[in-house]
Parts: C-alpha cells; structure tokens; sequence
C-alpha cells in the first residue's frame, strides 16, 4: 500500500471484462521523484472505486485487498486500487528529528 | 498495474507448455520523466499491435486474464488497450506515440 497524488486518468475500450464500469487513474508516489539520481517515475494505474479527482492524495493497495475493495475476488483482473481519500499527512523529512 | 508501449513481440519454440499459444509481447513502461529504456513481457488476449499504448497488469490478475487458471508460465499481462490518458501537467497521451500532445 502506499500514499499518492493522482497525476491523471485513464480510458479503455477494448479490455478484459472486468475493467467494464472501472475508473482507471494515474497515481505517482508522493516520494517519487525525490531522489535526484532517479528522477525517472513510473506511475501506477490504479482502480478507483472511491471517486477521487486529479490532484487529490489517496492510499493505493496491491492485490487481493485492491480485489475487495472493487468489489471482486481472488479472481478479478485488476490488482491495484484506490482504497481512501488522504485528508491529512505528515511526514518527517530526511534529517529531521 | 501500469502503462506501456508495445515495442516488440516475443517468439520462443522452446518454452513451458502453459505459454503454448499465447502472444508474446515486449512493453516499454511509461515513465514521467526521462523515458526508460528498460521493458517487460507480457501476454496479450486482445491483440494489441506494436506501438500501441497498453494497461499491464500482474500476478493473481493476469493469469486471471488470460483464463487458463493459475498454475502457468507467467505472471504479466496485458488487459486494455488505451485510448487515451490525461494527464494533470496537461499532456495528453494517446493510443499511440504519434498522437500523444502536449500541454
């Protein structure tokens, strides 16, 4: 699991079944990018059952719990998903106490 | 799961019996940044071709893709093709390079 921003959307319409009436967002790790060796991001398609916009900050899981949470189970052609909206975080920065 | 272009394809006489008849191919992941030259494989249902922007999925869901149960040689798949993505900086990609715009 892990705390993103949504950086865009995506569309489909040739898919595998299950994909049908999913929203599919772009979400990039709110870390990513940090380090200046690696400025190179992958972003995660993520499914959205939670209806979040671009911009927002939200939590993303992987497999079975991403399944749940768009209401199918073990076999289900998805495996990542948005599971909440972030209202607030904090984090510590590198070399703070 | 994640985005990619279809750079290639994959042919391989000698492999596991649960590849048999499965298209192979190879997906370069669309990255924010600087492009990477690094790629995955993956198996296709639904013929995509080269150049083609595509949705790959892992594990659990992509064996579940491509429906021959969970005891196969693979672990990625491809589950849509993408027609478009929009993207906050306000680029905007498309199903294939040449129709990707920018802001």
């Amino acid at each position: 699991m892990f705390l993103g921003r949504v950086i865009g959307e995506v569309w489909a319409t040739r898919k595998v079944a299950d994909l049908e009436g999913h929203r599919l967002l772009v979400v990039e790790a709110l870390d990513a990018g940090d380090d200046p060796a690696a400025p190179m991001v992958t972003p995660v398609v993520a499914a959205d059952p939670m209806g979040a916009g671009v911009g927002e900050e939200v939590l993303v899981a992987f497999g079975k719990a991403a399944r749940v949470a768009c209401g199918g189970d073990g076999d289900y052609a998805l495996e990542a998903a948005v599971v909440g909206i972030v209202d607030s975080h904090q984090l510590a920065k590198e070399g703070s106490s | 799961m994640l985005v990619g272009t279809v750079v290639g394809n994959v042919w391989a006489s000698v492999k596991d019996p649960t590849l048999e008849g499965l298209r192979m191919l190879v997906v370069q992941p669309f990255t924010t940044g600087d492009e990477s030259a690094e790629t995955i494989v993956a198996v296709d249902p639904l013929g995509a071709g080269v150049g083609e922007r595509v949705l790959v999925v892992f594990g659990r869901a992509a064996r579940h893709c491509i429906g021959k149960g969970h005891d196969v040689g693979f672990q990625t798949a491809v589950s849509a093709i993408i027609d478009r993505m929009d993207l906050e900086d306000g680029r905007t990609i498309g199903p294939v390079r040449a129709e990707d715009t920018e802001r």
